[in-house]
């Protein structure tokens, strides 16, 4: 038998799927579950624009077999923002000027999602470390690495001020 | 990428068996980050993949000071990142982990992994050479224990029979007074390869080298210790110039090749300079 069934939790909601073994996760996603916010760029785990969150961990989907991410929690940049509501790391990126064209965007703001998780105020090399594995062509990573930095400012006051 | 049968097998036992039914038909799977590259490249066509992370067990790190540290081939970057003993006593062996890849593929990517994939430039093979690691090896016979310098056959070729599976390390504890460093050199502070890596621990008396280690790697068609150079530094006084002909005693052990990321001269020239580098960062 060359497929499998898989249950997949993606963005909070159970997913059963069939699935050929050799498909990954990264096309699951964009061709079975139409999320097409992680992008498909190098396709071999160099780039990081496949990122999402897996159980907690920032992976490249491109690289992760779909029937590996049997029962395992998946978050893509899809649930970052809630009821038309931006995440404060999106919102950061945008008035940052740490978008060009936008390919890498998904997968920085994940690693950055990630990292605030672990690490409420990180310094700015342990936010290029956490960006180490996400390739951006455009903007040369300054703006990026500001952006995240004020976002972790901004989760901070919000968390200190307990909303 | 072709298709493959997929199984998860819950007990070492049914994975050796796997193994053995399917031969070279096979492949296993740990953290995927050296596999599915060669798959998407179609260097690499198993028509069975056998998934290792559903064995309980090889991913556990245990320590004791009497009996070393136990690390199971399933053991990922990240996960040896925030080990606390790893941290305390095997501190090359974290500085290694932090220098490979990105969180993304340190999240996933495995110690056992990187040594059966056996290239030459393994990030993990100074580290686990100075540290005098021995390689838990199960299989269709008895578990046999490998030494890490001879777990390498040659570039991309590890020395397990069919049907064999590396399960894990055993690690002895290091003597207190050692220290030591891996150096890693290459364009980029992530996601790359060494162009050369060097690994060295070292203890000292009485401004004298006792114990020298010295690995290479991406310098030869395996992970090499220099042991000349070692010998020639064993007993000798500390200073610049014995550090320096131990450094040239090395690169004269190594042999690299002239490739895509750097000619044999300039390697050569890595190592000599690192290898000095690396021990005089050990004994400051």
């Amino acid at each position: 038998m060359k497929t499998s069934k898989i249950k997949i939790k993606v963005n909070g909601e159970w997913h059963e799927l069939t699935v050929p073994n050799k498909k990954t996760l990264l096309d699951v996603i964009r061709e079975d579950l139409h999320l097409t916010g992680t992008k498909k760029m190098c396709d071999t785990g160099e780039c990081g624009g496949c990122t999402v969150i897996m159980d907690g961990m920032v992976v490249n989907s491109c690289i992760v077999l779909a029937v590996d991410a049997n029962g395992k929690e998946i978050t893509t940049i899809e649930n970052l923002s809630q009821i038309g509501k931006l995440h404060p790391i999106q919102e950061e990126f945008i008035t940052r000027g740490a978008i060009q064209c936008g390919f890498c965007t998904p997968g920085m703001i994940l690693s950055a999602k990630a990292l605030l998780d672990q690490n409420p105020n990180p310094t700015e090399l342990e936010v290029k470390a956490a960006i180490s594995g996400n390739f951006c062509r455009c903007t040369g990573y300054v703006r990026i690495v500001n952006a995240i930095l004020s976002a972790a400012e901004r989760l901070r006051s919000v968390n200190d001020e307990g909303i | 990428m072709e298709n493959f049968e997929y199984f998860e097998p819950k007990i070492l036992k049914e994975a050796v068996r796997l193994l053995v039914k399917y031969k070279r038909g096979a492949r296993l799977l740990a953290g995927g980050t050296d596999l599915m590259i060669e798959m998407k490249g179609g260097y690499v066509k198993p028509k069975y993949m056998i998934n290792l992370k559903k064995i309980k067990g090889l991913d556990k790190i245990s320590f004791g000071k009497k009996e070393g540290l136990s690390i199971g081939a399933l053991v990922t970057w990240s996960t040896l990142l925030s080990s606390k003993p790893i941290h305390q006593y095997y501190p090359i062996l974290r500085e290694t982990a932090s220098l490979i890849g990105c969180p993304q593929i340190r999240n996933i990517g495995t110690i056992g992994g990187n040594i059966c994939h056996a290239s030459p430039s393994a990030d993990s093979a100074p580290a686990l050479m100075i540290y005098e690691a021995q390689c838990v090896v199960a299989g269709p016979g008895r578990e046999r224990i490998i030494p890490i310098e001879e777990i390498f056959a040659g570039v991309q070729k590890i020395s397990l029979k069919q049907g064999e599976i590396l399960t894990g390390f055993h690690i002895p504890t290091p003597e207190t007074e050692s220290k030591g460093c891996y150096l890693k050199f290459s364009p980029r502070k992530a996601m790359d390869l060494p162009i050369v890596g060097v690994g060295v621990l070292v203890r000292t008396s009485n401004g004298t080298f006792q114990d020298v280690r010295i690995a290479l790697g991406a310098v030869a068609p395996t992970p090499i210790r220099a042991k000349k150079a070692e010998r020639f530094l064993s007993g000798k006084t500390i200073d610049d110039d014995t550090i320096r002909k131990a450094a040239e005693e090395a690169a004269n052990e190594s042999k690299p090749i002239t490739d895509m990321r750097a000619s044999r001269e300039y390697r050569l020239g890595l190592v000599k300079e690192l290898t000095y580098r690396a021990i005089k960062q050990s004994i400051a």
